[in-house]
């Protein structure tokens, strides 16, 4: 009989279990200390009174809920949630639709597929730092680029400063964080339809089904699974944006792109009100978790459906 | 899918909608080398004509630039040593060796990706504040590796397990012990694998923001995203510097895609729809 890895009764594996031990334990300790102590802690600090002398050290006292309350009443923190929904909402909509045109798009073989799929794949790289500089530029008012089109194709009144008027400021951003998605999510999707047996299309063009029809009842309910988990990390990932709308607009004009992730700068960077902040922080963390639970159950079901092949 | 009946047309297209993508990349580029009296007005130039390197010479003369750049290479470099001293074992032991509690340990690496950087900045700068490496590069790393640890396990073990087991299995028949095995005959199989968890790890901390703002506010050690981002406060209408500013930012970014691109899109698939 061979020795197994797995195997669990055999002496040398149980040696071999400890080194597994001993293995995970570095890894393990750190993100224990670095990610897993410092969530805890904040939690800890959401309910005490801690002000800028926490910072040293100094008296700390137990208010219970008071932060979660003084949060809850807080118009601004509610400004900041539908300001998130919108940009969330808006942001997925866009990134996944454009993302799964564009999937349909390349997953038709053509020269220079790959180098020109690489190349769309730069925007999602980028510094998101740098995006956000990019896109401040592009749609400055005067001499933006995107306005300059715009005047190209239709009345003057279609420029404007649209990350300097209120109302428009939020769509800015959206704009900027949807050129960045896109690319992510037409890469995922592409392998999602590459999953697809092609057969199944070849038999449906032989029975006289139009390309329409070809993806409305073979592409898309079998890119169903597929779509759902992008939407998810999506989701997640569009949630905790920070950067490319700090640089953009630091959350203004007068608020009108401050989402929660920004509010909760505010909040404890700015005013140092780290009890509040630190609440503040424990309710951002309910979208993200109720997302992550929908993905994890999505990936159980999977690996089961694949044990059972 | 059967080949389209005009393939050429297909490229045509594709090309367009690639450049129409990527004219905010361009338009950095092209803004970037156009003399600085030219930059505004209503009437933008598409080209850089005449074409100038000033800009660039401008930006590269602050200290503060050349200083940020060095902070980001040092931390990046960080980011990617910690994360695969760390990740390697971890995932091998999680892919290969059957213990109790593993199946809770992949859950919370899932987990561990979840929350917005901002809401563990704000006890990180309580805590490393106290703990005396706030405003320090191990700081800024250990915050970044936070981001790219939990990523490189889920990446690298489903391709772990896709190693053959015959062949450890051999090695372990043969004396070996788990990390002769892990060192001869796993890590060499795994390159493909280190070279994406490398080259994301790189990127994820060359781009990091967030940590880099709240955690350091010393000039001697901030990234140099958080340098661009002040640039933008400060010199709000000094475009051609900016552009500039930022298309040095990009050059590692697009170098390390240009040497890693295979690697990195195969990395990122894996990483996101199975695990």
């Amino acid at each position: 009989m061979r020795p197994r890895l797995t195997s669990a009764s055999r002496s040398p594996s149980a040696r071999l279990r400890r080194t597994g031990y001993l293995f995970t334990l570095p890894g393990l300790a750190f993100l224990a200390l670095f990610l897993a102590y410092p969530l805890l802690y904040n939690a800890w600090t959401s309910v005490h009174d801690v002000g800028l002398s926490g910072l040293l050290g100094g008296a700390t006292r137990f208010n219970g809920l008071a932060n979660y309350r003084a949060t809850v009443a807080d118009p601004d923190f509610w400004h900041a949630a539908r300001l998130s929904v919108v940009f969330t909402v808006g942001s997925l909509l866009f990134q996944f639709t454009i993302g799964f045109a564009l999937a349909l798009f390349f997953a038709r073989p053509f020269p220079l597929n790959g180098l020109l799929r690489s190349l769309l794949l730069v925007a999602w790289l980028l510094p998101p730092v740098v995006s956000g500089t990019l896109f401040r530029w592009m749609l400055d008012g005067e001499s933006g680029a995107y306005n300059a089109l715009l005047r190209a194709v239709g009345p003057d009144t279609l420029a404007r400063d649209w990350l300097i008027d209120p109302g428009t400021a939020l769509a800015g951003v959206v704009f900027a964080n949807v050129w960045v998605g896109v690319p992510f999510n037409m890469l995922l999707l592409l392998v999602g339809l590459h999953t697809i047996d092609p057969e199944l299309h070849e038999a449906a063009a032989i029975d006289g089904a139009s390309a329409w029809q070809r993806l409305r009842w073979i592409t898309l309910p079998l890119m169903r699974p597929v779509s759902v988990t992008v939407l998810l990390l999506g989701l997640v990932y569009t949630f905790k944006v920070f950067d490319i709308i700090f640089v953009m607009t630091g959350g203004g004009p007068v608020d009108a792109t401050s989402v929660l992730s920004l509010y909760v700068y505010e909040v404890f960077f700015r005013f140092f009100r780290f009890g509040e902040g630190a609440a503040a922080g424990v309710l951002l963390l309910v979208v993200p978790l109720l997302a992550g639970i929908g993905y994890v159950r999505r990936l159980r079901r999977e690996e089961r459906e694949e044990g059972a092949v | 899918m059967k080949p389209a009946r005009r393939p050429w047309l297909l490229t045509a297209t594709a090309t367009l909608i690639t450049a129409a993508f990527l004219l905010p990349v361009y338009w950095m580029l092209n803004t970037s080398l156009t003399e600085p009296d030219r930059i505004l007005g209503e009437s933008p130039r598409w080209i850089p004509a005449p074409l100038t390197t000033e800009n660039y010479s401008a930006a590269l003369d602050d200290d503060a630039l050349v200083q940020a750049l060095f902070n980001s290479l040092v931390i990046s470099c960080g980011v990617v040593a910690l994360t695969l001293l760390f990740g390697v074992p971890l995932s091998y032991a999680l892919a290969r060796v059957r213990m109790r509690g593993s199946g809770t340990m992949v859950l919370a690496l899932l987990v561990a990706q979840l929350p917005p950087s901002i809401v563990l900045a704000a006890p990180l700068f309580i805590l490393e504040r106290r703990a005396g490496i706030d405003d320090t590069y191990l700081g800024l790393i250990a915050a970044d590796t936070t981001l790219t640890l939990p990523f490189a396990v889920i990446v690298l073990r489903p391709v772990l397990r896709g190693v053959p087991r015959e062949l450890e299995e051999a090695a372990l028949v043969d004396g070996c012990g788990l990390v002769g095995v892990l060192l001869r005959i796993v890590l060499p199989l795994m390159v493909p694998g280190l070279v994406a968890v490398a080259g994301l790890s790189f990127l994820i901390g060359w781009g990091e923001f967030v940590f880099g703002l709240t955690l350091a506010k010393e000039p001697g050690v901030q990234p140099v995203t958080v340098l661009l981002n002040s640039f933008v406060g400060q010199h709000g209408t000094a475009w051609g510097a900016l552009m500039a500013t930022a298309a040095v930012v990009c050059v590692p970014v697009v170098c390390v895609f240009a040497i890693f691109q295979r690697f990195i899109v195969g990395g990122l698939t894996a990483g996101s729809i199975k695990s």
